[in-house]
């Protein structure tokens, strides 16, 4: 379960950054909400391109599948980066009502598809992968950056 | 196989199949709490007809609504089933559904047959298809959550209470004698309110309070036993009431742990959130968990004269733990599905989720709610506060019909004006 134990943990991680920022906007507190926000935003953008540029190519090559489970992440993934722009934009607005609006279709929004990932997609790729992939495949996860 | 595709677009229903079934729900709230505002306390006693169609008004109009709306919009979602025609399916459902509520209050009311052989026909009719369909649809996943484990043990429970409601409906319709009618009563109601509405929204929230809050999992026995168990519970419930009367309040006793444990699990889990700032559904879902606790607690004491006012208080605690916890998912389903259609299908204007019901405006009905319930609670002992009560509960559900249709014009209004992007 190595490829689920990592991605698994960086969704957590993502969440307690978002919960770091959301606090803050809570309480108008807009020099801290800036870095808090770019954290967020820069860990989710860093894990989707894990994914999008190593993971889910792997995971297709290996089913042969590049129009099942992974389309469907790949659009949702667009749904997210729509909102990480709006957000920065009620950030730069400094808008407490829009950024806490947008940061609840955010959570839900993020935290279904994180399920299905660690329920379904995750699971699959740590039991297809055999195990010299799976370490080559987390290699090159850990190696990249935005 | 991939079974959770989830909130993609293609796969949730229209929106309107699920806010239909919210609508209905919230209009027969509106009704029954007119109904008690008319009857007062009368409403609050099983034993009288007004009781009985109280009780029906809310187990059958409203939470069968608004539970029905939920399980066409998570089936998707949490067991990757989709429904094919679902608009199409809503009404076929919805319709002789009402009607058969109808029916059924009419034969209550006036005891005439005519009205519970058409209940019996219209709602076995509406309903038992639909189970039937959704069984089998969730019996074809491959990978179940525990969510849609206990969906399935929760729709078993629901054929079980119409089945049985059914042959109740045949003594008062005439058809045949009443010769099992009291256990069989006892055994309706079980289903109907642990086996169906509380194993429903046990099963649900496994999945919504991590989703909404962000906080750890259920403990992982729960998450797989909790379904099947409390079905098992059950149906040994159902055996005794038949043949080993003195094991009934080991059984009862045994099946309130459960939900006292689930409870307290599920409060402690909203200790735990990552995002530390508590709306008013927070406080819904503290308001309707402290209230299945109590309701369980008080459940464990053996009935007896020295105490009449626990039975009634028992029922409206459930009432107010099933009500509270549905108006808690609301505040949340309702603006995240409207906004969540609108940008799927390409409007970037569409409303935000506070935008279509700000907090402000479910905090003001998190006071109303609990008004209700504060009055709800002193009316069992005190018989005239049960007017009042029942204006409180329809001024509840009238707020929640308001808000509803609001986010209905919202979605059409952006709908016909918005601008729109292409979507691949």
């Amino acid at each position: 379960m190595i490829i689920s134990h990592y991605m698994t943990t960086e969704h957590r991680e993502c969440d307690t950054l978002f919960a770091k920022a959301e606090a803050s906007a809570a309480a108008k507190n807009w020099e801290a909400v800036e870095p808090e926000f770019l954290a967020f935003a820069n860990e989710t953008l860093l894990h989707f391109k894990k994914e999008e540029e190593e993971l889910f190519p792997t995971f297709e090559a290996k089913t042969g599948s590049a129009d099942g489970p992974t389309k469907i992440m790949r659009f949702e993934h667009e749904q997210v980066r729509g909102l990480i722009g709006k957000m920065a934009e009620a950030v730069e607005a400094k808008d407490r009502d829009a950024y806490l609006s947008l940061a609840e279709s955010m959570m839900i929004l993020l935290q279904q598809h994180n399920m299905k990932e660690e329920q379904m997609l995750y699971a699959m790729c740590d039991r297809v992968f055999p195990s010299e992939l799976k370490e080559e495949t987390l290699t090159a996860l850990r190696g990249m950056s935005l | 196989m991939f079974d959770q595709n989830g909130l993609s677009l293609d796969q949730a229903p229209p929106l309107s199949v699920v806010f239909r079934f919210m609508m209905v729900g919230a209009v027969f709230g509106i009704v029954g709490g007119i109904w008690m505002g008319h009857f007062g306390a009368e409403a609050l006693d099983p034993a009288t007809p007004q009781g009985r169609i109280m009780v029906h008004l809310f187990t059958l109009g409203v939470m069968l609504s608004f539970m029905l709306g939920a399980l066409f919009q998570m089936l998707p979602v949490i067991a990757g089933v989709v429904l094919k025609m679902p608009t199409q399916l809503a009404a076929a459902v919805q319709y002789p559904f009402v009607l058969g509520v109808g029916a059924l209050l009419v034969g209550f009311w006036t005891t005439r047959p005519w009205a519970f052989i058409a209940a019996a026909v219209l709602l076995g009719g509406a309903l038992l298809p639909l189970i039937g369909l959704l069984l089998r649809r969730l019996g074809e996943v491959t990978h179940h959550s525990p969510s849609s484990r206990g969906m399935m043990a929760a729709l078993i429970s629901l054929a079980g209470v119409v089945g049985i409601g059914l042959s109740l409906v045949g003594v008062w319709g005439g058809g045949w004698d009443g010769a099992m009618y009291l256990p069989l009563r006892t055994l309706h109601y079980s289903f109907g309110l642990y086996g169906w509405i509380a194993l429903l929204i046990v099963s649900i929230s496994f999945q919504v309070i991590e989703m909404f809050y962000v906080t750890p999992p259920h403990p992982q026995w729960m998450r797989r036993g909790f379904g099947w168990g409390l079905l098992g519970v059950l149906l040994l419930l159902g055996g005794a009431e038949m043949v080993w009367p003195t094991g009934i309040p080991w059984l009862q006793t045994v099946l309130s742990l459960m939900l006292i444990s689930y409870g307290t699990v599920t409060l402690h889990r909203l200790t735990q959130r990552k995002r530390p700032l508590t709306d008013a559904t927070v406080w819904f879902w503290r308001i309707g968990l402290t209230s299945l606790i109590a309701s369980m607690l008080l459940s464990i004491v053996p009935p007896g004269d020295a105490y009449p006012f626990l039975p009634p208080l028992q029922g409206v605690l459930f009432g107010l733990f099933g009500v509270s916890i549905l108006f808690a998912m609301l505040y949340k389903i309702i603006p995240f599905l409207t906004w969540f259609h609108l940008n799927s299908q390409g409007y970037f204007t569409a409303p935000m989720m506070h935008e279509i019901i700000h907090p402000r405006t479910a905090r003001l009905h998190l006071y109303l709610h609990l008004g209700s319930g504060v009055l709800l609670l002193v009316s069992v002992g005190w018989a005239p506060m049960a007017h009042a009560a029942g204006v409180a509960i329809a001024l509840s559900f009238g707020w929640i019909l308001y808000h509803t249709i609001h986010a209905t014009s919202l979605y059409r209004h952006t709908q016909e004006t918005g601008e729109k992007i292409a979507i691949g």
